[in-house]
């Protein structure tokens, strides 16, 4: 017992108690295997030769980097990086409403409303992108509703185009930027918008001097939330996408599968982690109260 | 009932009880009892083949699909993938070997083997029968006779800029670059940098016209008139023709290539003796004339050939006469070098 009781005074003792070290131990140790070493793993991969038959033979040499930096990717950058900032926008310009809403004047149906806004996103995305094929097709439901009703007289080509590609990555990233926005509106004091009517301001007033400046956080969050994960998005393109609008991701999941070239494909991951890494230390660096 | 089971829960055990037994057994199926893990093209096994050979045998199949081989390769190749057998293009076959992934059939104990025509005996991808064939095929134009006026007669109409977004092409750098090649003049024996540059613009230029690139699910979208032409494999288009009867297979004029799949062991498989088993149970001759009407491949097995459905047996696309056999190209085995300027054009092909 005694045993017990000094482990324990050891414990909870001192500026930084070892308990504090010992509750972080679980999630540190997780996160050093599952992503510091396969991170570095990685950069080790990318610095390899590929063998005979995409064997990898491990050594160190840039080759793959300066590949890399080849102007014939300089198209399917710049298609990342329109789709994932159109897709942004479009998620910020239909999110806010949303969550203004929910935050705002759901009222009791809150919860419900949450809830069917989350019920997409537990679906498995290739379920839910499955299914947009369905709906958008040639002879898709949206096609022979459109043709039923008159609106149109030819089946009209949505399916692989950018517009579906498009549709398909905010319909998933939605719910990214919706709940930071949602989180960072329902933190906003009751009392600060009450105080804006009593001094005189009116709704548009009262929205844009205090609840929207009171929300950027949210606002910021959310579209870093949707940015960074649609510039590795690779299933999107490749299922409602056709051949014309492949993305880095697409790029780098090619490397992988298809040309079997490991440590090229190490090497253009690599990059990607290093631009998003290097985006958010300049963001942080500039945001002001960071 | 005992005083401290709430209604509720009792309801919910009396619910889940009867299941219990299937569940238990359903695991008991799938970790004790003998089992086969085989892994297969997609659309690529009759429908009662594998519940056949479990009932007679006792074996269970976990069975797995690809739709494409560089993957299915990829997967195999990042390790122990536990899968006893897999199906492996004639091509790929000395990569596999070159690799140490395949261990070669032991011969002498299958009992059925006897049963392959002799073409398909000690050939030139597989001199010393490290594998079994299993079903072969043809690479085609799949187009829809009803929607389009003229038939198509040559690859050439792949790039016509009349089916601009109505054609499809097989997502497979085999099929696609060795097209390119053949349409060139190109033999596949090169390594020239500037003939994988002449590939690589024919494919970019058909590009614009092409819909998408795939080896599955393009087969839906010919069903339902999403897109009217096809590079496809002739069983796989014949299958689709089922359900609509307005899909045809055409041969183009310029020739085309042929294709082995073979069934191999993998290296390091634990449940090697199930494996020969399914292998054995697959070249008896009503199984695999079952099995080929099914999928609508041809078989390399002369003794399923009397079984074979008459209207396959007579058709000149599925069985061709000797004559046209002979004209039928055959993929020539890449070394490493060229399998990485292959797959390295076919990679830049998709982004561009």
């Amino acid at each position: 017992m005694k045993t017990f009781d000094r482990a324990l005074s050891w414990l909870l003792s001192g500026r930084r108690s070892a308990a504090s070290h010992l509750l972080l131990a679980p999630a540190a140790a997780w996160l050093i295997v599952f992503l510091v070493l396969p991170a570095l793993g990685l950069v080790a991969l990318s610095l390899a030769r590929n063998g005979a038959y995409g064997t990898v033979v491990w050594s160190l040499n840039l080759d793959n980097y300066r590949r890399a930096v080849d102007p014939r990717y300089v198209p399917v950058l710049l298609r990342t990086l329109g789709f994932a900032g159109a897709t942004t926008a479009l998620c910020l310009i239909l999110g806010y409403p949303l969550a203004y809403f929910l935050s705002f004047r759901a009222g009791r149906f809150r919860g419900a409303l949450i809830i069917a806004l989350m019920v997409p996103f537990w679906t498995s995305a290739l379920v839910a992108f499955y299914s947009w094929m369905v709906i958008l097709g040639k002879e898709g439901l949206l096609n022979s509703a459109l043709l039923r009703f008159g609106f149109i007289s030819a089946p009209l080509g949505i399916l692989y185009t950018p517009f579906s590609v498009l549709l398909g990555l905010v319909y998933f990233y939605l719910p990214f930027t919706v709940l930071p926005l949602y989180g960072s509106l329902e933190k906003i004091p009751r009392s600060y918008v009450e105080a804006a009517y009593d001094l005189g301001a009116d709704r548009w007033t009262t929205f844009l001097k205090v609840t929207l400046p009171l929300s950027l956080p949210g606002v910021i969050a959310g579209a870093l939330l949707t940015f960074i994960p649609c510039l590795g998005d690779f299933l999107t393109a490749e299922l409602l996408g056709g051949p014309r609008y492949y993305l880095l991701g697409n790029l780098i999941s090619n490397q992988f599968l298809m040309a079997q070239d490991w440590p090229f494909g190490a090497a253009l991951t690599t990059l990607l982690l290093a631009g998003m890494i290097g985006g958010l230390w300049a963001y942080r660096r500039w945001e002001p109260d960071a | 009932m005992a005083p401290n089971v709430s209604r509720r829960d009792f309801v919910k055990a009396a619910l889940l009880a009867p299941l219990l037994p299937s569940v238990l057994a359903a695991c008991r199926r799938a970790d004790r009892g003998p089992v086969v893990n085989f892994f297969n093209w997609s659309n690529y096994i009759g429908k009662d083949t594998l519940p056949n050979f479990t009932k007679e045998t006792g074996i269970a199949v976990r069975y797995d699909l690809f739709a494409d081989e560089e993957e299915m390769f990829a997967k195999l190749r990042a390790g122990a993938s536990g899968y006893d057998l897999i199906v492996v293009g004639d091509y790929l076959i000395p990569r596999f070997r070159a690799l140490n992934m395949i261990d070669p059939v032991p011969p002498g104990v299958l009992k059925n083997q006897g049963n392959l025509a002799p073409d398909f005996r000690h050939t030139p991808y597989d001199p010393d029968e490290a594998t079994v064939p299993y079903l072969w095929g043809t690479t085609g134009i799949a187009y829809n006779r009803k929607t389009l006026r003229v038939k198509p007669t040559s690859w050439w109409d792949l790039w016509d800029p009349k089916y601009k977004d109505r054609l499809s092409m097989l997502d497979n750098v085999r099929d696609c670059v060795a097209l390119a090649m053949q349409l060139l003049n190109i033999p596949q024996t090169t390594r020239a940098p500037d003939d994988f540059k002449k590939v690589r613009d024919l494919l970019v230029r058909q590009k614009p016209l092409v819909k998408m690139y795939s080896s599955t699910s393009y087969l839906n979208s010919l069903v339902a008139g999403e897109i009217d032409l096809a590079m496809t494999w002739s069983g796989d288009l014949f299958q689709a023709a089922k359900d609509n009867p307005d899909l045809d297979y055409c041969l183009p004029k310029e020739g085309t290539y042929m294709w082995v799949d073979c069934l191999a062991l993998m290296r390091g498989s634990r449940h090697r003796q199930n494996a020969l088993r399914l292998i054995d149970y697959l070249l008896e001759p009503q199984v695999a004339a079952d099995n080929a009407n099914f999928v609508r491949y041809a078989s390399p097995n002369k003794k399923a050939w009397p079984l074979a459905d008459p209207i396959l047996r007579r058709d000149p696309r599925v069985y061709p006469p000797p004559k046209e056999m002979a004209e039928l190209k055959m993929h020539h085995v890449l070394d490493s070098e060229q399998t990485e300027l292959w797959n390295k054009t076919w990679a830049d092909v998709k982004v561009a």
